[in-house]
This record gives C-alpha cells, structure tokens and sequence, in this order.
C-alpha cells in the first residue's frame, strides 16, 4: 500500500466534473483522501480552499472552451504566488488537454481525453506515467472457423448443389491458357527458386507465347507496358525503410475499437510504395485487412508482368515481386486479400497470392462475367480451377455480387452467388458470402429503400444466414450510391454501412475511404483515415445497443428468399450453368448485366 | 528541408469562401490553392449554402509513381 496522499480536485469549469469524480472514486478505493470542490469556483477561492486543506495534489480539470490556456496559466500564477508549490504538485486534465501543453502552462502533469482515471491515481502515487497508445492484433485469425457450410435451407440447398455438380463437370472437361499459365508460373517460381536458370527461360518462352497486347510484347521485347515503369533502387530501399520502422510505430488508442471486429479497406494506387504506406496508415488506424486492388487492363490481357513495377493510374500491377513489396508493410496480425474474381489471369493470381503468402482471395465467375467484362465460358473455366488452386492452398475467398451495381436484382446475384459458392465447398474450398451493401439500382428504381438504408441489408442478411451457414462479408466496399464528394457524409454512410452489416451478423466488412466518390484523383490516406476514424465511433456508439430494422425486414426477407429459389429452379432446369449466364438467367441486358468479351473463344477440351 | 516535401500524398483545405454561386467559389478556391503554390490542385467538394460554399480543396504534392521526397534528408542511408 503506498502512502495515502491527499488530493484536492477542482473543476475549474462552470459544469463539468464528472472526469473528477470518476478520479475521486479510483483515488478513494485506492485509500487516499479525495476532496471535490463544486464546479464554477473562481482560481482564487480554489487556491483558498487549497492552503485550508493543503493537499500533496491539486487536480484540475477544464472543459473545451474560449481562453482555457489564459485561465489555467492564471490559476498556476495564483499557485505560485499562494506559496503552494513547494509541497503541492498542479495536475490537470480535460478534453482539450495535452502533456505537453499542461508542461508549458507550468502544471506538473497533464492528462487528456485518451488517459483513463487510472493514470492520474498512478501519478498521485508516484508510478511512471506510460504514455498511452494502441494496439494491433499480432496474429492472424481464420474468419471461416465454426462454419459449417450446411444448408438449412434444404429446398434451395439442392437446386444449388444440382446446379453446382453441373456446373463443376462442364469445367472438368475443359481448359484455358489461364490455367496453362498459371501451371507455368508454378514451375518457374520453383525452377527460380532452385537456380535452375536455363529451366526458368524454357518456361517463360512458353509463358510469352500464351500472353497477348503489351504483356507479350514486354517479355519479347522487354518493352514497359503503357504507363508503367520498374521501380527506382530509391524506392525498394524506402519500402524496406518503412518495413524496419513499422515495428516501432504507435497506434492511437482511440481505434483499438477495431481490433475486436474485422474491418478491411482495398489498396491500389498503382504503386507498391505508396500501397505500402496506405496499407500500414490503415492498420494503424485499426484496419484489420488490406485487399489488392489491381489495374482493369489487367484483366482484360492474357498473362501477367514480373518484377517490382509502378503504374500511373488507378489498381497497381500484379507481380510476385509487386506483392512481395506490399507485404512487407503489414503486421504479423493484418489479413491480406489479393482477388481474382475477373479478368484472363484468375488461377495465376490465386497461385501469386499464395506464394506470396496472402490470407485470402476472391472469386465470383457470375460478377466476373456479367459485371466485370471477362467472357462467362473462359471464367467459370478460370474459376472452377481457382476454386480447385484456393482450396489446395488453404485460402478462403469471397464470393463477390458487385453486379448488383449494374442493375442485376439481388435474387439473381445471390442465387450465382449460392451456387458458385457451393461449388467451392464441393470442392474442398472455404468459400465467404458478399452480399453487396448499397443503394443498389434495384432498389432505387424499386424504391426499397426510399424510408431507410437498413431493411433492405437486414434483410438480405438474415435471407443469407437463413439458407447457408456461411461467413458473410458484406462489401466491396459497404455503402455505395451513398457516399458523395463530401468527406462528412461520405464517412458517417460508410461507417453506418459497416456497422450494420457487423451487428446483422457479418464476420468482416471492407469499406471505402472518404474519397469513394471523388474522382478527380487518387485516393489519399487521409481520406482512409477518415471512414476509419467514423466506423470507429459507429462501432462506439451502437456497441451492444445494435439497430432494428423496421417489420418490412421479415416480408423482405421473405420475398427475396422465394425470387431466389426461383431464380434457381430457372437455372436447374435450364441445366447449363454458363447457357444461363449467357441468356441472362442470372442477369440480362435489361438488368443491365452485359456478358463479358475478354477471351471468348479461347477455352479448349482437355486432350484425352 | 521543406516540409511540404513530407506530405505523404495530397494536402486538403477545407473551409467557407463567401461568394455569388457555386462557380465563383470554385474559382476562387482553386486561386487560393495557386496563391499557396499547389500547382496539381482540384475541388473535391463544394456546396453553396448562404453567403457562400462549404469547399474542400486538394493539392496533390505526389500522385503515386511520382518521385517522393519524403526520405530525402536521410539521403546518406538511402542512395
């Protein structure tokens, strides 16, 4: 037991004293004497009250107000010349207070809105004051534990184990240059590995031959492809700089909310260095996963670059050597999604993202194909074997339905959904749910959401846990068609989006920066900071209180689950999964889901 | 050392330019933007309300790909 001090606490505000009061309390459990002047006493009678009781301590506190500097430096003057220093140490604390600020007003300590009671009983008795800061999660967690990809939805859950089987013999049958390339890629990482040089440019001529537009010509001719250039020896010796300082770098308290949730936000500035900073800003700032944003020509271009390059433009350039970069920004703890859900070098991704040791990827033929602009035969092709490739290599992945943004309804995009996600546990995978969390077309046109944001999400939530038990994670990003321009709006919809799709539920959520909807430049990382800071306060203040959706959630809820299950009957009779993508069973023109041209014509029989 | 040089990326300022209508603003805030030396500036928000508009404005220092500057006092270590 230390020595019982006595203190005297004084709000020098005309209100507020609960800060002392709550100080009071710890000092008092802890065996001190604690007395609490009211509020709005004047400097002087708090310096009277002060040489009566003669305390080891004066702890005031100031609420946010005009000239609190001037008032405090007053009541320390007064102190002074009252003959209390000597044996009375001066504290104070308060929402607009600082250490370092207390320090130059002349008190002996400052505690601001960050410091709990504690700190200042540990000061009254003698302890060192530890500044306070955050922490971030050092280990990684599986976000598919505990599910058991069961369906209770016994009706839906045959159409889409039918629709999946067949889906699944189709793409047995068949093959691709994506899946030559990426069983190439495997090989020379491993002749790379191994120094077996001449192996490795054997295998990269075949490469070349497979790939098309300025990726051939780059590994002919050695020729960058348009709006991009190799990274600087400056700069990979930056990006090892910052890997050595992250391990030293603090994280404000103020969001170690965010640990017990999992919040991701997508990078892609098109430079490793800089994703690398937007990466560590972010998980700093409580971001528990950071996804791989890569450019739309990439996906659009058979094959994939090598080596360390920066891109002008928006999404940076797939390489091994380009992730390996990134990578070195994050924590032990940061969950790390490289996605291949569209595009000519799905398999080859999957197989980068996991010699590169990512956590996660993405992958959805039906947006792909529908929303993204790659040719529906060659991606469920693409697809089934990156499914196939996630599941050997142990990577989850989300099944994503950002063609709700084109228009598709939700009943058609779920039931892809269902049915390209079951088709990933048939084979082994660990597939998430991604229902999207917008102001989808769909719903303005139908005006679903005309009273509010939240049934139509509730709503789609409990359809999804109702048919499947299967993490869910809403996004990519929660709240689009809500954000605008300004950075106040765009951050309160982008942190209620989140915490609704948390508290309905879902395992993760990946949000936007403030920026969402501005597009007259790259995103900054303040603008990461802010939709951060936000879901923070969101998640503060709802806590366990959760949201109630309205009554309409349950006949929503309900309608949605029936046009599923028709949806599905439709494609289970129709008996060809990627006919049904063509005839726009899962989304046609006048939904506005367009299937997609990138490598039509280029999937082959498998040679017997 | 400049200090503008350890701007990670883009500086914003936000504040209420008192004027006619939304252009004016615009125009006036980008002008404030080159009065204070950012060559690569845009709106990224602006809404006029009362006497004025509520204006966000962003100088982008670097846009990625571009040569950062921020480590360039500790040049010995990195060259």
């Amino acid at each position: 037991m230390n020595e019982p001090k006595k203190v005297l606490l004084a709000p020098l505000d005309p209100v507020h004293d609960v800060g002392l009061k709550l100080i009071r309390k710890k000092l008092m459990d802890r065996g001190h004497e604690a007395v609490l002047l009211p509020p709005d006493l004047t400097p002087e009678e708090i310096v009277s009250r002060a040489l009566e009781e003669k305390p080891d301590f004066i702890m005031v506190s100031r609420a946010l107000s005009y000239g609190t500097s001037e008032l405090l430096a007053k009541f320390v003057d007064l102190c002074d010349a009252a003959g209390l220093r000597p044996r009375t140490k001066l504290v104070v604390g308060g929402l607009s207070m600082r250490p370092e600020m207390a320090q130059e007003l002349g008190f002996d300590a400052g505690f601001g809105p960050d410091a709990p009671a504690e700190a200042a009983v540990d000061y009254v008795e003698g302890k060192e004051i530890v500044s306070i800061v955050g922490t971030r999660p050092r280990s990684k967690v599986d976000l598919t534990q505990g599910y058991t990809y069961e369906f209770s939805d016994k009706e839906i859950g045959d159409l889409c184990i039918q629709a999946a089987k067949q889906l699944l013999d189709w793409a047995e049958e068949r093959t691709s240059p994506g899946i030559r390339r990426a069983q190439l890629r495997l090989e020379m990482e491993e002749a790379r590995s191994k120094g077996r040089s001449e192996d490795v440019d054997n295998l990269r001529a075949e490469y070349a031959k497979i790939c098309s537009g300025e990726v051939k010509q780059w590994y002919q001719t050695g020729e960058p492809v348009s709006h991009t250039r190799p990274l600087t020896r400056k700069e990979l010796k930056e990006i090892e700089l910052l890997s050595e300082k992250k391990d030293h770098m603090q994280f404000p308290v103020s969001q170690d909310i965010l640990n017990d949730y999992n919040v991701f936000i997508q990078y892609g500035t098109g430079c490793p260095e800089m994703d690398a900073y937007h990466s560590i800003v972010s998980i700093a700032w409580g971001a528990r996963g950071v996804v791989h944003f890569d450019p739309s020509w990439g996906a659009r271009t058979e094959g994939l670059l090598e080596q360390a390059w920066s891109h002008e433009h928006d999404g940076t350039v797939i390489t091994l050597d380009n992730l390996n970069l990134i990578k070195k920004a994050l924590l032990p703890g940061t969950l790390w999604q490289v996605r291949a859900h569209r595009g000519l070098n799905t398999p080859e991704t999957v197989v980068l993202a996991h010699l590169a040791g990512a956590d996660l990827t993405k992958i959805n033929m039906v947006y792909g194909s529908l929303g993204a602009g790659t040719d529906p035969e060659r991606l469920v092709v693409d697809g089934v074997e990156s499914m196939k490739l996630a599941a050997r290599y142990n990577l989850p992945y989300d099944v994503v339905t950002n063609e709700e943004l084109c228009g598709v309804p939700a009943a058609k995009a779920f039931a892809g959904m269902l049915v390209v996600a079951t088709a990933g546990v048939l084979l082994g995978g660990r597939p998430f749910l991604q229902p999207l969390f917008a102001h989808s077309p769909e719903a303005i046109i139908a005006g679903t959401m005309d009273d509010n944001f939240i049934d139509f999400n509730v709503a789609k939530m409990k359809v999804l846990s109702s048919i499947i038990d299967a993490p869910i994670w809403p996004g990519a990003p929660v709240g689009f068609l809500t954000q605008s321009q300004d950075r106040c709006q765009s951050s309160v919809m982008t942190a209620l989006h989140a915490a609704l799709a948390l508290d309905s539920g879902a395992i993760a959520v990946t949000i936007a920066s403030s920026d969402e909807a501005y597009a007259g430049g790259p995103i900054t990382v303040p603008a990461r900071i802010d939709t951060l800071k936000a879901t923070a306060a969101a998640l503060r203040f709802f806590g366990k209180g959760g949201i109630s959706p309205t009554a309409e959630v349950d006949k929503m809820a309900c309608d949605l689950r029936n046009d599923i299950l028709d949806v599905l009957n439709k494609l289970v009779a129709r008996g060809d999964f990627v006919a049904s993508l063509y005839e726009g069973i899962l989304g046609d023109r006048e939904d506005g889901a367009y299937p997609g041209r990138a490598g039509r014509g280029t999937v082959t029989l498998k040679k017997v | 050392m400049s200090a503008r040089d350890r701007i990670l990326d883009g500086c914003d300022l936000e504040t209420f330019i008192v004027c006619d209508d939304v252009e004016e603003g615009k125009s006036l805030g980008l002008r404030l933007m080159a009065e204070l030396g950012f060559d690569d500036a845009d709106v990224v928000f602006c809404e006029m309300g009362g006497p004025g508009v509520r204006i966000r404005l962003r100088g982008y220092v670097y846009r990625p790909a571009a040569e950062y500057r921020w480590y360039d006092q500790e040049a010995d270590s990195i060259e």
